[in-house]
């Protein structure tokens, strides 16, 4: 009988709904998402990048009304767009095709015509860019976190003005504030960047066709990365980097350099100790001239493109910091304290934008911390345990301090390492390049960090940072079970090798 | 470990519910022998701290205090720094009392009490022996250990050191978590209870036995290298944010916007876009409203609306840069949304003599027919008959003109023709 009865009520409820739903829902939506100035929000964000997103759904998740402002149309900022996720798809997709073309043959597979499709190709790539904005998106609407398309400025401590991307303006106010509007690629004094012929990463991830001669200036992650992508596909390319080593900081100088022989000899060219002197845009090819650091050595280089790859610098521009006094260091670098308050308590900062390495996973730990901070007045982010990851074929990730720091500071420490050349599931793969390094206190046997370069270094560095979190020693590393036959194995020896002796070396 | 803890923690409830209070029930605390009350020492706040000042305790005698309450500060050369309580309890007496000067670490300083106590009754435990259990809880900082006597042999032998460590050791933090392997190796290794865990000073993050700490209890390192090495490693877990060199304040706040300005400043070149407008047409359909149904509309309404119509989805400026956006939209194949975007043009009208038109460029009068025509508008409601034309306009001809960026020009062109068209054709249709 009471089933009979909900059917009863329901089968009504939908024809109500077919008769009267579709004018109501037409006339409501424009409105309905923009903040009229007599709500106060408990959170508002500037910037949908990873840290403003991320603080937007956790901030939601703790209870607090939140307004996320973003004026790139899709959510994730440059990570999801430009960044991180883009240039992966093309990395992985890029190295099938690379090995496809050189590699297969000797493992038995022989392949007729290979080509490329570079349109199928940067597809592919969209789609998984538009399948993950869309994805935060949806969080958004899951969570409840309202989500402003449009730009925003401060109009005073409380208020931002937003200028919306589908016309007009709006203004929304919170108790609490934090700015996470990111970084923008560093352009190259006297270089402009066209996106077309001088590239930022940007550019680098969407050319529409791969270019016969590629220069990257710049031999950090992002250069590295996007000189792989594009040599893979048959670019001639060369790497300028103005340091002795590629890498950028913070990697191991003996991996570095190890890094730095894989690579040359998959076709780079790197330049090292090299200084661009000024570009040159006018002719068909673009021209460099470059100079040996120490000066001396003058040439130029030609190429069809240019990568600018220099770093990435804070983004502020148009926020109106000024208006509220929010203070910038020298570098253009938000200023904050421990709890990441800005001068004025109630504002806070966090990504990119604020001090720190630049790194995705960074903006996503501060971005939990700072709203446990505003709802719980604690969070933590551990500084010393952040890993780095570089893309690459082998990748490289490391995480803790190199032996260049500790070396810098004065500080004892032992190293062990092991090779996947000796490693059973390397061999088995055929991918026996790099190796796996461990730098641990000679007394206490404590890691202090951890260098691979390998393939899926990546996915390897997690058990080292979490070895590291946990302050393990590398004995209790290499107690721990690691399954036969993988690449872990040979962390695992590593760790061995630091404490006392690896068994398969 | 657990469930040795366990263990413990279920017979001391089971004792206690047989005997009122006893020292059975203490007994089964980490902390060795704590019959009574504990003396609370002064702890080290530094690896280098030896000595120290007290400025003031924030607890009074016989007051209970919380985890995580502020006991007391504590200055030395450096710094001036809050002691917290890790654990729940009573300060019974203060040895030490505000302004104390030059108190040597692990020297008593007040006797503290376990929540739940008769202070009345309890018996203040003797100084000198009372560093055994000893070393109040907050100084479970085990940078404690190092303080008197610094000068310890780095190859001391074991006995001498092991004998130290349990002497003067903060009281370890119970484990009741797994054992790292590593430390439950050290301990089968060297034939040591569990309970042997107790005695031993835990460096790891939230007091975690490490490797290490065994390591110093059994006096194979020094005892100060893991609490050294940790302090290191909680240094580096936070952002450095010394040496911060502020942008001078106002200047360099402004620079950021100033540079982006710079890069545009070639393009700022500005463009007059003038084009002839006649208002006739609005004039015919003013009077006829005013005929038909005896209200006035100024002709700032018909303007008004013909901007607000005309602004809409206007093309984009000439040069404009692709932004990150437009890229990426490109790449998504989105671009359609991006061919226009709303104008924010508003056009400065004045009026000519129609011969002009022939002649040089006109020169833009200084009144502004939006102006003049705004500010009367409440009163001209009423119907008089004023002279229909506003000074500054014409029958005739007058000129919208519009000041903009260069690269812009094209799109404001375009305004003004939209302009043009919906005033001189079809004037009816925005009052409608």
């Amino acid at each position: 009988m009471l089933s009979s009865r909900l059917i009863g009520r329901s089968a009504v409820r939908s024809c109500f709904q077919k008769s009267t739903m579709p004018t109501l829902v037409g006339a409501l939506p424009s409105r309905r998402t923009y903040a009229t100035e007599a709500e106060q929000k408990d959170l508002v964000i500037v910037g949908g990048g990873v840290a403003g997103y991320v603080a937007a759904i956790k901030g939601a998740q703790e209870g607090l009304k939140v307004t996320c402002i973003e004026k790139r149309g899709t959510l994730g900022g440059t990570c999801l767009n430009v960044g991180c996720i883009p240039s992966k798809s093309l990395l992985n997709n890029s190295h099938l095709y690379h090995q496809i073309l050189h590699d297969t043959k000797q493992r038995g597979i022989e392949v007729g015509d290979v080509k490329l499709n570079l349109g199928q190709l940067m597809k592919a790539k969209d789609t998984s860019v538009a399948g993950l904005t869309k994805g935060v998106e949806f969080l958004f609407k899951k969570n409840g976190v309202e989500y402003l398309k449009g730009t925003g400025a401060f109009q005073d401590e409380h208020t931002i003005k937003v200028q919306l991307n589908d016309g007009g303006e709006t203004t929304v106010a919170g108790k609490n504030i934090i700015i996470a509007t990111g970084s923008e690629a560093t352009p190259f004094p006297g270089l402009e960047i066209d996106e077309k012929r001088v590239v930022s990463s940007t550019g680098a991830i969407a050319l529409e066709k791969v270019p016969e001669t590629l220069t990257v200036i710049g031999g950090g992650i992002i250069g590295l990365e996007m000189a792989s992508v594009w040599s893979r596909l048959g670019s001639k390319v060369t790497v300028v980097e103005y340091l002795d080593a590629i890498g950028g900081p913070g990697m191991d100088a003996e991996i570095a350099k190890a890094t730095q022989k894989i690579l040359k000899k998959q076709g780079l060219i790197f330049k090292t100790q090299t200084k661009v002197i000024s570009g040159d845009v006018s002719g068909d090819k673009v021209k460099l001239n470059i100079d040996s650091a120490k000066g001396g050595k003058e040439e130029t280089i030609e190429s069809d493109v240019v990568l600018v790859a220099i770093g990435r610098r804070p983004f502020t521009g148009g926020l109106g910091l000024e208006e509220v006094g929010v203070e910038l260091d020298e570098r253009g670098r938000v200023i904050i304290d421990q709890e990441y308050r800005t001068k004025i308590p109630h504002i806070r900062c966090i990504g990119d934008v604020t001090f720190g390495p630049m790194l995705a996973h960074k903006a996503e730990e501060e971005a939990v911390a700072v709203v446990e901070y505003i709802k719980k007045g604690y969070g933590h982010v551990n500084y010393g345990c952040i890993p780095s990851v570089m893309y690459t074929f082998p990748e490289v990730a490391w995480v803790g301090q190199s032996e260049q720091d500790l070396k810098k500071a004065g500080v004892k420490y032992r190293v062990g390492s092991f090779p996947f050349s000796a490693n059973s599931r390397a061999k088995t793969n055929l991918d026996t390049e790099g190796m796996v390094k461990m730098l641990a206190d000679p007394e206490t046997d404590r890691l202090l960090g951890v260098h691979i370069i390998g393939p899926n270094a990546g996915e390897m560095i997690a058990e080292g940072t979490l070895a590291l979190e946990y302050g393990a020693s590398s004995e209790d590393i290499a107690r721990t079970c690691h399954a036969h036959p993988t690449l872990a194995e040979a962390f695992k020896e590593a760790a061995m090798a630091t404490y006392s002796k690896p068994i398969h070396m | 470990m657990a469930s040795f803890a366990t263990a413990s923690r279920l017979s001391a409830r089971l004792v206690r519910r047989t005997l009122p209070r006893d020292a059975a029930f203490r007994g089964f605390r980490t902390s060795a022998a704590a019959l009574a009350a504990q003396n609370f020492t002064m702890p080290a706040l530094s690896p280098t701290m030896t000595e120290g000042n007290i400025a003031a305790w924030h607890v009074k005698e016989g007051e209970k205090f919380a985890a995580g309450d502020v006991l007391l500060e504590i200055e030395t050369d450096k710094a001036t720094m809050d002691v917290e309580a890790q654990e729940d309890g009573i300060l019974m007496k203060i040895m030490q009392g505000d302004g104390s000067k030059q108190i040597q670490v692990g020297e008593r300083i007040a006797v503290i009490a376990e929540e739940g106590d008769d202070v009345s009754t309890l018996e203040i435990p003797p100084d000198s022996e009372s560093k055994k259990p000893a070393a109040g809880k907050e100084a479970a900082k085990p940078e404690s250990t190092s303080s008197p006597n610094p000068e310890t042999q780095p190859d001391s032998p074991a006995p001498a050191t092991a004998k130290e460590s349990t002497k003067a050791k903060a009281k370890a933090a119970k484990q009741t978590r797994p054992l790292l392997p590593s430390v439950s190796h050290l301990l089968h290794e060297n034939g040591l209870d569990e309970s042997a865990v107790a005695d031993m000073t835990p460096t790891g993050p939230n007091n975690r036995l490490l490797k290490g700490d065994v390591l110093a209890y059994l006096g194979k390192v020094k005892a100060t290298v893991p609490a050294s090495l940790s302090e290191r490693f909680d240094h580096q877990s936070h952002l450095d944010l010394t040496n911060i060199k502020v942008s001078i304040a106002e200047p360099k706040g402004a620079k950021i916007p100033e540079k982006t300005e710079k890069s545009q400043a070639p393009v700022q070149e500005d463009a007059v876009i003038a084009l002839p407008i006649s208002l006739e047409a609005v004039i015919g359909v003013q009077q006829k409203v005013s005929q038909t149904l005896g209200t006035f509309l100024p002709l700032s309404t018909f303007i008004a609306r013909a901007t607000e119509l005309a602004n809409d989805e206007l093309p984009l400026p000439a040069g404009a840069k692709p932004t990150a956006d437009d890229l990426f939209n490109q790449v998504l194949g989105l671009d359609k949304v991006t061919n226009s975007s709303r104008g924010r043009y508003l056009p400065q009208v004045s009026a000519i003599p129609p011969a002009s038109l022939l002649g040089p460029r006109p020169a833009r009068r200084q009144t502004d027919i939006i102006d003049i025509l705004a500010a009367p508008t409440k009163k001209a409601s009423a119907p008089k008959p004023r002279s229909q034309l506003a000074p500054g306009t014409s029958t005739g001809v007058n000129v919208f003109s519009l000041t903009v960026p260069k690269p812009e020009e094209k799109r404001a062109r375009v305004f003004l023709e939209r302009v043009k068209l919906v005033l001189e054709n079809d004037p009816g249709r925005l009052v409608l």
